[in-house]
């Protein structure tokens, strides 16, 4: 709820105005303007969102106010961006443009404030150090490392992948005892036909071998059938959700690890579960699995 | 116990494994099912309570946008806290200013601190100690609220004081203005997230303290609508939608639905896992009936032979895949109250939650509903093993088990 450490929003009350266009600028017309005079007309940048909702292309004219009705200022759209697929964002459907420094300042009344400003030091200097001089003679802001914002700024995502961690060891939970229900029946059901092979002569270890090795071909093919039903979920998943929040995201993956990981889960499971329903009824005489 | 479900008992009890897994994996795809209904309906239900915790039904924010979702704040809030406390549909107006203040010499550099009117305030209730006055002296220690997290990071106590700032100047090193403040009360803040250090202090000292600039602003106000009932609070949200027009008005419903909006993903994965458990119920029973059925061909078939009814077969077999769907289901229960505490820890680390806000919640009429679907899903499950059990041709299946 509370977003006070957030880059700053502008309340800005946008307005087409249909008519009127300047010459497209490009990016250009955000880049530095040292030693030039800045334009008549200010160029901002907005996200391609915003662009299409609002019907806007380079050219456009708009206006910017830092507070609701009031008049504002006039401004060319210079530039449509796109964003980044940024997970941190993709929830929230608001619109961003991006303006000159000072032209922010002067619309907000924020005479020479910024929220934050990033320092590069020098290749032989090590940040750690340079984090304690600035806060050494801080007064009224911080300095911290870029990884530890970083850190502190992805701690969303490791809740979520936490979250994800635990529902998929439920579900593999599940899905091994759904597995190993199902190979314990499906071995149990063919008690006649093992009664007949050991009452030929079949020795007990040929057939804990060859059920075990059928559970094991059984456990891939269900393995390989399963993973096509997941590509083909996610593929459904990331077009509905990145229709639903407009983002190049993905949010589900089938990864050559994640197949494997089935894939060997599975296998294991498998051979498990065979070797241990081939093992009971081997240990059983073969006339009593007749029911004689 | 009558004679058919004696019998469905001993058929199960037959193949203990077989049972027990059966069992476990319809338990753990109940757990599965209800942890996926109580996040469905956990969010937007601790949300709504959430909301609702002081009775404020609506909250009035800066035109396009969120309460305290961005730094914008409102203008000229004297004249609209006043409008909306002389309309009679309105029984109670909170404005809040939201700001960080600095905290000179102490352990952590600022304070998220919330300005509020003591009277009407609905975003603490107090824990120990007093709360603070409408306003203080303009000289008196400023009198304040803070969190528990706030007392054990700057290491105070209640009656210990402190110096506040505001206005910090980074080049000449100077707070424009700074006040001393006693810490009078300890209180739990309802939309702040647990691990922030937060104060709150009388809204016009914190004004004050903010220069002439926010002498007559705030971030956002709650208000309470005499009637509750949601027409009601929605005429309400319209009338200020119409004579404010600098503020966006914000229904409880429509809070919910933005959130929920936000949170969507959340809602669908819990839908997506929720039907995939009762197809792992529903399977679990079929497969099992289905070869519990093969097994028992001439069993079934002397059963018919000595006058047993189709019907009788059919409502015994259905009988057993309700007794493991009612046994699963009772573990998965237990098991899925565990586990979705479990879950809830995890999601709770959320950064900027509030720390009454739970993802997973108890609710029986929607835990009970889908625990009876899965119930009645399984027991289903059963129902076509069940026909072919009762349409066993009898002599055949006599001659076929007795030549074997």
């Amino acid at each position: 709820m509370t977003r006070w450490f957030s880059p700053l929003v502008v309340g800005a009350a946008l307005l087409a105005m249909p008519g009127h266009s300047l010459e497209a600028q490009g990016d250009s017309s955000l880049a530095p303007t040292y030693g030039r005079r800045a334009p008549a007309v200010r160029g901002i940048a907005i996200d391609a969102r915003m662009a299409e909702d609002f019907g806007l292309a380079t050219g456009s004219i708009v206006t910017l106010s830092g507070k609701p009705g009031e008049r504002g200022d006039s401004v060319a759209v210079a530039a449509v961006f796109e964003r980044k697929a940024d997970p941190a964002e993709v929830a929230r459907r608001e619109y961003r443009i991006r303006t000159h420094l000072d032209h922010l300042q002067t619309l907000l009344d924020l005479d020479d404030r910024v929220d934050r400003f990033a320092v590069g030091v020098a290749d032989n200097v090590p940040v750690d150090s340079a984090v304690a001089r600035i806060n050494h003679v801080a007064f009224g802001f911080r300095a911290h490392r870029s990884a530890d914002v970083a850190v502190q700024s992805s701690r969303t995502f490791r809740v979520v992948e936490r979250f994800h961690r635990a529902i998929g060891l439920i579900t593999v939970v599940a899905s091994a005892v759904f597995l190993l229900c199902l190979l314990l029946l499906s071995v149990e059901e063919r008690r006649r036909d093992i009664a007949a092979l050991r009452l030929m002569g079949i020795s007990q270890g040929t057939i804990v071998r060859s059920i075990v090795i059928e559970a094991a071909v059984v456990s891939v093919i269900g393995s390989i059938i399963g993973a096509g039903i997941g590509w083909i979920s996610s593929l459904i998943v990331n077009a509905h959700f990145q229709q639903v929040y407009r983002t190049p995201l993905l949010f589900a993956l089938l990864t050559p690890e994640i197949f494997a990981f089935a894939t060997l889960t599975s296998l294991a499971l498998g051979i498990a579960a065979g070797a241990a329903a081939a093992w009971r009824l081997v240990r059983t005489p073969p006339l009593t699995l007749l029911g004689r | 116990m009558s004679m058919r479900a004696t019998l469905a008992f001993a058929t199960l009890r037959r193949h203990p494994a077989r049972t027990v897994l059966a069992v476990l994996g319809i338990a753990v795809a109940a757990a599965l099912l209800l942890d996926m209904v109580m996040l469905a309906t956990g969010m937007r239900e601790s949300f709504r309570s959430l909301l609702l915790t002081r009775g404020y039904q609506l909250r009035v924010s800066p035109k396009g946008t969120l309460p305290f979702d961005s730094e914008a704040t409102i203008d000229g809030a004297t004249a609209i806290v006043a409008a909306l406390r002389a309309n009679p549909d309105i029984t109670a107006v909170s404005p809040a200013l939201g700001t960080t203040l600095a905290l000179p010499g102490q352990a952590f550099p600022s304070v998220f601190t919330l300005g509020l009117e003591a009277d009407v305030q609905g975003d603490y209730v107090l824990e120990a100690g007093r709360d603070m006055p409408v306003t203080a002296g303009p000289s008196a220690p400023l009198p304040a609220v803070v969190n528990h997290t706030f007392l054990v990071r700057t290491g105070k106590r209640l009656g210990d004081t402190l110096t506040v700032a505001a206005g910090i100047d980074a080049q000449l090193r100077t707070a424009a203005r700074n006040r001393v403040v006693v810490l009078t009360g300890e209180g739990r803040f309802f939309y702040v997230p647990a691990e922030t250090p937060v104060m709150a202090l009388p809204l016009p000292d914190v004004r004050t303290l903010l220069g002439p600039e926010y002498r007559d602003r705030m971030s956002v106000a709650m208000a309470e609508s005499r009637l509750g009932d949601s027409v009601s609070v929605e005429a309400v949200r319209s009338w200020i939608a119409t004579t404010q027009p600098r503020v966006t008005a914000i229904s409880t419903e429509t809070a919910i639905r933005q959130v929920e909006e936000r949170l969507s993903y959340f809602r669908q994965l819990a839908f997506v896992l929720g039907a995939i458990s009762l197809g792992i119920g529903f399977l679990l029973v079929a497969t099992l009936v289905t070869l519990s059925v093969n097994e028992r061909r001439g069993e079934i078939a002397v059963l018919r032979a000595i006058g047993t009814q189709k019907g009788g077969v059919l409502r015994q077999v259905l009988l057993e895949g309700f007794m493991l769907s009612g046994a699963g289901i009772t573990g998965g229960l237990f098991l899925g109250l565990i586990t979705a505490k479990w879950l809830n820890g995890i999601l709770r680390d959320f950064p900027g939650l509030p720390a009454a806000f739970d993802f997973f919640l108890w609710s029986p009429e929607a835990a009970w509903k889908s625990l009876a679907l899965l119930l009645v899903s399984g027991t289903l499950a059963g129902l076509l093993p069940a026909w072919r059990a009762a349409s066993i041709p009898i002599i055949r299946s006599l001659r076929e088990d007795a030549v074997g």
